[in-house]
Protein backbone atom coordinates (compact mmCIF):
# COMPACT_ATOMS: atom_id res chain seq x y z
CA UNK A 1 0.00 0.00 0.00
CA UNK A 2 1.21 3.58 -0.62
CA UNK A 3 2.54 5.33 2.36
CA UNK A 4 0.29 8.24 3.69
CA UNK A 5 2.58 10.65 2.32
CA UNK A 6 2.86 9.74 -0.97
CA UNK A 7 -1.35 9.72 -1.31
CA UNK A 8 -2.75 12.29 -3.31
CA UNK A 9 -5.91 13.87 -1.67
CA UNK A 10 -6.72 17.22 -2.99
CA UNK A 11 -7.30 20.15 -0.66
CA UNK A 12 -10.72 21.11 -1.98
CA UNK A 13 -12.55 17.45 -1.67
CA UNK A 14 -14.41 16.37 1.84
CA UNK A 15 -13.75 12.79 3.10
CA UNK A 16 -15.60 9.88 4.70
CA UNK A 17 -14.03 7.10 7.38
CA UNK A 18 -14.94 4.56 4.16
CA UNK A 19 -12.63 6.36 2.39
CA UNK A 20 -14.52 8.49 -0.63
CA UNK A 21 -14.40 11.86 -1.83
CA UNK A 22 -17.30 13.91 -2.07
CA UNK A 23 -17.33 17.76 -3.73
CA UNK A 24 -19.64 19.97 -3.80
CA UNK A 25 -20.99 22.08 -6.81
CA UNK A 26 -23.97 24.10 -6.82
CA UNK A 27 -26.40 22.09 -4.78
CA UNK A 28 -25.25 18.82 -6.11
CA UNK A 29 -22.57 16.20 -4.89
CA UNK A 30 -20.39 14.42 -6.79
CA UNK A 31 -18.87 11.05 -5.01
CA UNK A 32 -15.75 8.52 -5.56
CA UNK A 33 -13.38 6.55 -3.84
CA UNK A 34 -10.22 8.03 -3.20
CA UNK A 35 -6.25 7.27 -3.66
CA UNK A 36 -5.87 5.61 -0.81
CA UNK A 37 -9.37 3.01 -1.53
CA UNK A 38 -8.31 2.38 -5.29
CA UNK A 39 -4.81 1.57 -3.78
CA UNK A 40 -5.58 -0.76 -1.37
CA UNK A 41 -8.39 -2.50 -3.31
CA UNK A 42 -6.08 -3.01 -7.06
CA UNK A 43 -7.06 -3.58 -10.32
CA UNK A 44 -10.53 -2.61 -10.19
CA UNK A 45 -12.55 -5.01 -12.72
CA UNK A 46 -15.89 -3.85 -12.34
CA UNK A 47 -18.05 -0.99 -10.40
CA UNK A 48 -21.85 -2.17 -9.54
CA UNK A 49 -23.89 1.54 -9.69
CA UNK A 50 -27.61 2.35 -8.60
CA UNK A 51 -29.91 3.56 -10.63
CA UNK A 52 -30.78 7.46 -11.52
CA UNK A 53 -33.36 8.76 -8.93
CA UNK A 54 -32.96 5.86 -6.34
CA UNK A 55 -32.39 7.52 -3.32
CA UNK A 56 -30.70 6.57 -0.06
CA UNK A 57 -29.86 7.56 3.31
CA UNK A 58 -26.53 8.48 4.51
CA UNK A 59 -24.46 5.42 5.08
CA UNK A 60 -26.73 3.44 3.15
CA UNK A 61 -24.86 1.12 0.56
CA UNK A 62 -25.36 2.57 -3.02
CA UNK A 63 -22.80 -0.24 -5.10
CA UNK A 64 -19.82 -1.74 -4.74
CA UNK A 65 -16.47 -2.29 -6.35
CA UNK A 66 -14.79 -5.21 -7.69
CA UNK A 67 -10.98 -5.62 -7.68
CA UNK A 68 -9.52 -9.17 -8.83
CA UNK A 69 -11.53 -11.68 -6.67
CA UNK A 70 -12.60 -9.00 -3.87
CA UNK A 71 -16.29 -7.37 -3.99
CA UNK A 72 -16.33 -3.98 -1.64
CA UNK A 73 -18.99 -2.33 -0.97
CA UNK A 74 -19.79 1.32 -1.01
CA UNK A 75 -21.93 3.72 1.04
CA UNK A 76 -23.83 7.01 1.08
CA UNK A 77 -21.85 10.25 2.82
CA UNK A 78 -24.87 12.16 2.39
CA UNK A 79 -28.82 10.85 2.33
CA UNK A 80 -30.63 12.33 -1.04
CA UNK A 81 -31.59 10.85 -4.90
CA UNK A 82 -29.24 9.88 -7.53
CA UNK A 83 -29.25 12.55 -10.08
CA UNK A 84 -26.77 11.21 -12.50
CA UNK A 85 -24.46 7.70 -12.76
CA UNK A 86 -20.59 7.47 -14.46
CA UNK A 87 -21.53 5.31 -17.56
CA UNK A 88 -18.43 5.46 -18.63
CA UNK A 89 -17.22 3.42 -16.08
CA UNK A 90 -19.14 0.30 -17.49
CA UNK A 91 -17.04 -0.44 -19.94
CA UNK A 92 -14.04 1.18 -18.44
CA UNK A 93 -14.22 0.49 -14.45
CA UNK A 94 -10.02 1.18 -14.41
CA UNK A 95 -10.77 4.42 -14.83
CA UNK A 96 -11.50 4.85 -10.94
CA UNK A 97 -7.85 3.60 -10.72
CA UNK A 98 -6.54 5.77 -13.01
CA UNK A 99 -8.57 9.01 -12.39
CA UNK A 100 -10.46 8.74 -9.35
CA UNK A 101 -11.01 12.62 -8.68
CA UNK A 102 -11.86 13.21 -12.40
CA UNK A 103 -12.93 10.63 -15.31
CA UNK A 104 -13.35 7.93 -12.48
CA UNK A 105 -15.91 9.94 -10.42
CA UNK A 106 -18.70 6.95 -9.46
CA UNK A 107 -22.38 9.01 -8.67
CA UNK A 108 -24.04 12.75 -8.65
CA UNK A 109 -26.49 13.19 -5.61
CA UNK A 110 -28.72 15.82 -4.89
CA UNK A 111 -28.52 15.85 -0.93
CA UNK A 112 -31.33 16.33 1.23
CA UNK A 113 -29.24 18.12 4.27
CA UNK A 114 -26.66 20.23 3.16
CA UNK A 115 -24.88 19.84 6.70
CA UNK A 116 -24.51 16.66 6.21
CA UNK A 117 -22.11 17.44 3.94
CA UNK A 118 -20.63 19.95 5.62
CA UNK A 119 -20.31 17.61 8.56
CA UNK A 120 -17.69 15.53 6.42
CA UNK A 121 -13.94 15.42 6.99
CA UNK A 122 -11.51 17.86 5.42
CA UNK A 123 -8.51 16.39 4.41
CA UNK A 124 -6.24 17.50 7.79
CA UNK A 125 -8.86 15.12 9.65
CA UNK A 126 -9.00 12.45 7.21
CA UNK A 127 -5.11 11.91 7.49
CA UNK A 128 -5.03 11.85 11.30
CA UNK A 129 -7.86 9.46 10.80
CA UNK A 130 -5.28 7.13 8.75
CA UNK A 131 -2.71 7.68 10.94
CA UNK A 132 -4.98 6.66 13.96
CA UNK B 1 -1.17 -7.15 18.29
CA UNK B 2 -3.60 -9.09 15.71
CA UNK B 3 -5.79 -11.72 17.41
CA UNK B 4 -7.86 -14.08 15.81
CA UNK B 5 -10.62 -17.16 16.91
CA UNK B 6 -10.08 -20.03 14.96
CA UNK B 7 -13.59 -22.70 14.57
CA UNK B 8 -13.29 -25.75 12.58
CA UNK B 9 -16.64 -26.45 11.66
CA UNK B 10 -16.43 -29.75 10.42
CA UNK B 11 -18.83 -30.53 7.36
CA UNK B 12 -21.13 -28.14 7.18
CA UNK B 13 -23.93 -26.93 4.16
CA UNK B 14 -23.13 -24.22 2.47
CA UNK B 15 -25.94 -21.79 3.51
CA UNK B 16 -25.51 -22.75 7.31
CA UNK B 17 -21.80 -21.81 6.62
CA UNK B 18 -23.15 -18.20 4.84
CA UNK B 19 -25.61 -17.74 7.92
CA UNK B 20 -22.52 -17.92 10.40
CA UNK B 21 -20.15 -16.13 8.50
CA UNK B 22 -22.98 -13.18 7.55
CA UNK B 23 -23.98 -13.22 11.39
CA UNK B 24 -20.22 -12.76 12.87
CA UNK B 25 -19.45 -9.91 10.41
CA UNK B 26 -22.73 -8.34 11.69
CA UNK B 27 -21.89 -8.59 14.91
CA UNK B 28 -18.28 -6.80 13.86
CA UNK B 29 -19.72 -4.54 12.96
CA UNK B 30 -22.21 -4.00 15.37
CA UNK B 31 -19.39 -3.99 17.81
CA UNK B 32 -21.00 -6.93 20.00
CA UNK B 33 -17.65 -8.95 19.03
CA UNK B 34 -14.29 -7.89 18.83
CA UNK B 35 -12.38 -10.77 17.75
CA UNK B 36 -11.46 -11.53 14.33
CA UNK B 37 -12.90 -15.57 13.34
CA UNK B 38 -11.52 -17.70 11.20
CA UNK B 39 -13.35 -20.63 10.01
CA UNK B 40 -12.75 -23.62 8.42
CA UNK B 41 -15.07 -25.96 6.91
CA UNK B 42 -15.54 -28.53 4.29
CA UNK B 43 -19.14 -28.50 2.16
CA UNK B 44 -21.13 -31.48 1.04
CA UNK B 45 -21.46 -30.63 -2.70
CA UNK B 46 -22.43 -27.15 -3.88
CA UNK B 47 -22.15 -24.79 -6.78
CA UNK B 48 -22.41 -21.28 -6.14
CA UNK B 49 -21.79 -18.19 -8.10
CA UNK B 50 -19.94 -14.80 -7.02
CA UNK B 51 -22.00 -11.61 -7.26
CA UNK B 52 -21.82 -10.90 -10.94
CA UNK B 53 -23.09 -14.43 -11.15
CA UNK B 54 -21.78 -17.10 -13.63
CA UNK B 55 -25.00 -19.54 -14.10
CA UNK B 56 -23.86 -19.23 -18.19
CA UNK B 57 -20.49 -21.35 -16.81
CA UNK B 58 -22.68 -24.00 -16.07
CA UNK B 59 -22.19 -26.26 -18.69
CA UNK B 60 -24.88 -28.90 -17.17
CA UNK B 61 -28.34 -28.71 -17.08
CA UNK B 62 -30.50 -27.17 -13.99
CA UNK B 63 -32.11 -30.56 -14.13
CA UNK B 64 -29.19 -32.65 -14.22
CA UNK B 65 -27.85 -30.61 -11.13
CA UNK B 66 -31.63 -31.43 -9.32
CA UNK B 67 -31.19 -34.94 -9.99
CA UNK B 68 -27.82 -34.94 -8.28
CA UNK B 69 -29.26 -33.16 -5.43
CA UNK B 70 -26.79 -30.45 -5.67
CA UNK B 71 -27.64 -26.70 -5.49
CA UNK B 72 -26.77 -24.02 -7.58
CA UNK B 73 -26.42 -20.94 -4.51
CA UNK B 74 -26.05 -16.56 -5.23
CA UNK B 75 -23.43 -15.00 -3.40
CA UNK B 76 -21.91 -11.61 -3.05
CA UNK B 77 -18.27 -12.49 -3.23
CA UNK B 78 -15.97 -11.80 -6.11
CA UNK B 79 -14.88 -13.76 -9.24
CA UNK B 80 -17.12 -16.31 -10.39
CA UNK B 81 -18.77 -20.01 -10.44
CA UNK B 82 -16.73 -22.01 -8.51
CA UNK B 83 -17.43 -25.81 -6.39
CA UNK B 84 -17.59 -26.85 -2.82
CA UNK B 85 -17.72 -30.56 -2.09
CA UNK B 86 -15.71 -33.18 0.81
CA UNK B 87 -12.37 -33.52 0.11
CA UNK B 88 -11.64 -29.26 -0.58
CA UNK B 89 -10.16 -26.85 2.05
CA UNK B 90 -12.24 -23.98 2.91
CA UNK B 91 -11.69 -21.46 4.94
CA UNK B 92 -13.68 -18.25 5.58
CA UNK B 93 -11.93 -15.51 7.62
CA UNK B 94 -14.04 -12.36 8.72
CA UNK B 95 -11.20 -10.15 9.44
CA UNK B 96 -11.78 -6.29 10.54
CA UNK B 97 -9.17 -5.29 7.19
CA UNK B 98 -9.83 -2.01 7.86
CA UNK B 99 -8.38 -1.91 11.71
CA UNK B 100 -5.99 -3.98 11.06
CA UNK B 101 -4.77 -1.80 7.95
CA UNK B 102 -4.52 -4.94 5.75
CA UNK B 103 -5.07 -3.78 2.15
CA UNK B 104 -7.83 -5.69 0.16
CA UNK B 105 -5.33 -6.59 -2.65
CA UNK B 106 -2.72 -7.49 -0.05
CA UNK B 107 -5.38 -9.35 1.51
CA UNK B 108 -6.03 -11.33 -1.48
CA UNK B 109 -2.20 -12.22 -1.97
CA UNK B 110 -1.61 -12.91 1.65
CA UNK B 111 -4.86 -15.88 1.26
CA UNK B 112 -3.38 -17.20 -2.13
CA UNK B 113 0.12 -17.37 -0.34
CA UNK B 114 -1.31 -19.64 2.17
CA UNK B 115 -2.72 -22.52 -0.37
CA UNK B 116 0.43 -22.62 -2.27
CA UNK B 117 2.76 -22.68 0.98
CA UNK B 118 0.32 -25.15 1.89
CA UNK B 119 0.86 -27.22 -1.22
CA UNK B 120 4.32 -26.72 -1.32
CA UNK B 121 4.25 -28.44 2.04
CA UNK B 122 3.32 -31.31 0.24
CA UNK B 123 6.35 -31.17 -2.20
CA UNK B 124 3.98 -29.50 -5.15
CA UNK B 125 5.45 -26.93 -6.95
CA UNK B 126 2.22 -24.68 -7.05
CA UNK B 127 2.25 -20.86 -7.54
CA UNK B 128 0.44 -18.02 -9.47
CA UNK B 129 -0.39 -18.21 -13.20
CA UNK B 130 -1.68 -15.38 -15.53
CA UNK B 131 -4.97 -16.83 -16.59
CA UNK B 132 -6.79 -15.90 -13.11
CA UNK B 133 -6.19 -15.61 -9.38
CA UNK B 134 -6.11 -18.63 -6.98
CA UNK B 135 -3.59 -20.90 -7.22
CA UNK B 136 -2.39 -23.21 -10.06
CA UNK B 137 -0.04 -26.45 -10.62
CA UNK B 138 1.10 -25.95 -13.78
CA UNK B 139 -1.55 -25.52 -15.86
CA UNK B 140 -4.21 -26.88 -13.62
CA UNK B 141 -5.92 -24.87 -11.16
CA UNK B 142 -5.88 -26.14 -7.29
CA UNK B 143 -6.85 -23.45 -4.86
CA UNK B 144 -9.42 -20.34 -5.61
CA UNK B 145 -10.23 -17.16 -3.77
CA UNK B 146 -13.26 -14.93 -3.69
CA UNK B 147 -13.92 -12.62 -0.80
CA UNK B 148 -16.62 -9.80 0.03
CA UNK B 149 -15.74 -6.15 2.15
CA UNK B 150 -18.40 -4.72 4.17
CA UNK B 151 -17.74 -2.10 6.27
CA UNK B 152 -13.69 -2.89 6.24
CA UNK B 153 -14.57 -6.45 7.24
CA UNK B 154 -14.10 -9.51 5.30
CA UNK B 155 -16.27 -12.45 4.31
CA UNK B 156 -15.78 -15.92 1.91
CA UNK B 157 -12.14 -16.80 1.45
CA UNK B 158 -10.46 -19.80 0.10
CA UNK B 159 -10.79 -23.06 -0.87
CA UNK B 160 -7.97 -25.81 -1.79
CA UNK B 161 -8.76 -28.80 -3.24
CA UNK B 162 -7.17 -31.39 -1.20
CA UNK B 163 -8.28 -35.24 -2.22
CA UNK B 164 -12.02 -33.79 -3.46
CA UNK B 165 -13.89 -35.84 -6.34
CA UNK B 166 -13.17 -33.68 -9.45
CA UNK B 167 -15.85 -34.79 -11.68
CA UNK B 168 -18.32 -32.08 -10.90
CA UNK B 169 -15.97 -29.35 -11.57
CA UNK B 170 -16.08 -31.17 -15.29
CA UNK B 171 -19.47 -29.50 -15.26
CA UNK B 172 -18.68 -25.52 -15.17
CA UNK B 173 -16.41 -23.71 -16.72
CA UNK B 174 -14.65 -22.72 -13.13
CA UNK B 175 -14.17 -18.76 -12.29
CA UNK B 176 -15.64 -18.75 -15.88
CA UNK B 177 -12.75 -19.58 -17.63
CA UNK B 178 -13.01 -22.70 -20.36
CA UNK B 179 -10.38 -25.07 -21.23
CA UNK B 180 -8.55 -24.77 -17.62
CA UNK B 181 -8.27 -28.12 -16.21
CA UNK B 182 -8.94 -28.44 -11.80
CA UNK B 183 -6.44 -30.85 -10.17
CA UNK B 184 -6.03 -31.33 -6.24
CA UNK B 185 -2.85 -31.99 -3.54
CA UNK B 186 -3.78 -36.01 -4.01
CA UNK B 187 -3.99 -35.73 -7.99
CA UNK B 188 -0.38 -34.22 -7.81
CA UNK B 189 0.96 -35.89 -5.19
CA UNK B 190 0.19 -39.13 -7.00
CA UNK B 191 1.91 -38.07 -10.17
CA UNK B 192 5.04 -37.20 -8.00
CA UNK B 193 4.57 -39.40 -5.11
CA UNK B 194 6.55 -36.88 -3.31
CA UNK B 195 5.00 -37.66 -0.12
CA UNK B 196 4.99 -40.97 -0.38
CA UNK B 197 2.62 -44.17 -1.67
CA UNK B 198 1.08 -44.34 1.90
CA UNK B 199 0.01 -40.90 2.61
CA UNK B 200 -2.84 -40.13 3.70
CA UNK B 201 -5.09 -37.30 3.19
CA UNK B 202 -5.26 -35.71 6.61
CA UNK B 203 -7.65 -32.66 7.16
CA UNK B 204 -6.10 -31.45 10.38
CA UNK B 205 -3.09 -31.75 9.06
CA UNK B 206 -4.00 -29.12 6.27
CA UNK B 207 -6.07 -27.30 9.18
CA UNK B 208 -2.45 -26.83 11.28
CA UNK B 209 -0.77 -25.51 7.88
CA UNK B 210 -3.84 -23.03 7.35
CA UNK B 211 -3.65 -22.14 11.01
CA UNK B 212 0.13 -21.17 10.71
CA UNK B 213 0.66 -19.83 7.07
CA UNK B 214 -2.02 -17.33 8.04
CA UNK B 215 -0.37 -16.40 11.14
CA UNK B 216 2.80 -16.16 9.62
CA UNK B 217 1.59 -13.86 6.61
CA UNK B 218 -0.93 -11.59 8.18
CA UNK B 219 1.57 -11.60 11.71
CA UNK B 220 -1.47 -13.17 13.51
CA UNK B 221 -2.09 -15.09 16.93
CA UNK B 222 -4.48 -17.92 16.44
CA UNK B 223 -6.04 -19.38 19.15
Amino acid sequence: MKDINDLNLPEDLKYTKDHEWVKLSDGIVTIGINDYAQDQLGEIVFVELPETGDTFEKDDEFGSVESVKAVSEIYMPVAGEITEINEGLEDAPELVNESCYDDGWIIKVKPDDISQFEALLDKGAYIDMLKS
Amino acid sequence: MRLAVFQDLGVLEYKKALELQTKTLQAKIDQTIDEDYIFFVEHPSVFTLGRRGGKENLTVSQKFLAEKNIDVIQTNRGGNITYHCPGQAVMYPIIDLEKNKIGVKDFVYGLEEIMKLTANDHGIDAGRNKKNHGIWAGNSKIGSVGISVKKGISMHGIALNINPDLEPFSWINPCGLADISITSIEKETNKTKSVGKNYEFDMDRIKNAFIKHFSYIFDYIIR
